[in-house]
């Protein structure tokens, strides 16, 4: 297990006979308490397709009934019932040509960052651009890779708060004209994915169709109150 | 509450429906009865209540049911799907 921000942890399990993923699939965790009562959620797997091990990064919802467990209690050497790989619809693949354009709002960041790990493990040469929404700099999952991923045009903004000393991000919420700086154009017909929270999806699939990108290349993946 | 707050997504749905239909349905196409769009069933919105609701992204209609039973999950499907399997 490892701490990726104070509310966040990445879980790396073993699973017997996994049979491969593709970046931007989930799994399903259930969690079956003494006396039968059952809570089942979704996590998007963070490690690419490459990596031999299953890794999912968990934040946690302070009244949820999963994530506490997962991010508080969970011990190595427990085990889960686990159902996956999961989804097709949100799935990014090295060899698709198009630029790439990832939205993240928060935690969404997880399987944005899933393609992104697989784009550099397969030497995926699509053009790459990411943009992430995070309350405070303390909040942005990753950070150390982010700051290092070899030809990714990162863009950071940070939405609660002062920004710290030095900062060089934007410190406001995405808008169209955060989107225009980002890129792509939406003539070069890029392939887009946006997860986060319903709210903040909603927003950015909007501005990204008002910008002129075709709705059907906008991929959106939305996580709502009822998660944790 | 606003009702943007209130969804999430078909891809919420994928374990469930894979469980279903025995392959990943996320990625099909569905047309909508009433607006005639189609949209991925990944991409459509999804309302958790005493069962699960999928409603076309673009009009709301209606697209499937599914209730979720101790021992079976039972799904009654809206419009035209349109299931592809590849690779």
């Amino acid at each position: 297990m490892r701490a990726e921000t104070p509310s966040a942890k990445t879980l790396v399990l073993d699973v017997p006979d996994w049979p491969g993923h593709a970046a931007g699939q989930h799994v399903d965790i259930r969690l079956t308490a003494e006396d039968g009562y059952q809570a089942q959620r979704s996590y998007s797997i963070a490690s690419a397709p490459e990596s031999r091990a299953l890794e999912l990064t968990v934040e946690r919802i302070d009244e949820g009934e999963v994530s506490p467990y997962l991010t508080e209690e969970a011990q190595v050497d427990d085990q889960f019932e686990l159902r996956g790989p999961i989804g097709g619809y949100f799935v990014w693949r090295a060899r698709y040509e198009e630029p790439l354009l990832l939205v993240a709002g928060g935690s969404g960041l997880v399987p944005l960052m899933a393609m992104l790990r697989h784009r550099r493990a397969a030497g995926g040469a699509a053009d790459a651009r990411l943009l992430l929404s995070a309350r405070s700099l303390e909040d942005v999952l990753y950070r150390d890779e982010l700051g290092v991923l070899d030809s990714v045009q990162v863009g950071i903004t940070l939405t609660r708060g002062a920004a710290p000393p030095g900062w060089e991000g934007w410190t406001r919420r995405i808008d169209r004209d955060m989107l225009l700086e980002v890129g792509p154009e939406p003539e070069r017909r890029p392939r887009v994915y946006v997860c986060g929270p319903t709210p903040f999806v909603e927003e950015a699939a909007r501005l990204l169709v008002e910008l002129g990108h075709e709705p059907t290349g906008v991929h959106t993946e939305r996580f709502g109150p009822t998660g944790g | 509450m606003e009702a943007g707050t209130l969804h999430t997504d078909g891809n919420e749905a994928a374990g469930i429906l894979q469980q279903i239909f025995v392959a990943e349905v996320t990625a099909a196409g569905r047309v909508c009865q009433s607006c005639r769009q189609d949209h991925p069933i990944g991409a459509h919105r999804l309302y958790h209540g005493a069962g699960l609701v999928l409603r076309c992204p673009n009009c709301g209609d209606l697209a499937a049911c599914i209730t979720v039973r101790p021992d079976s999950n039972v799904i009654s499907l809206h419009g035209t799907w349109s299931l592809a399997r590849s690779e």
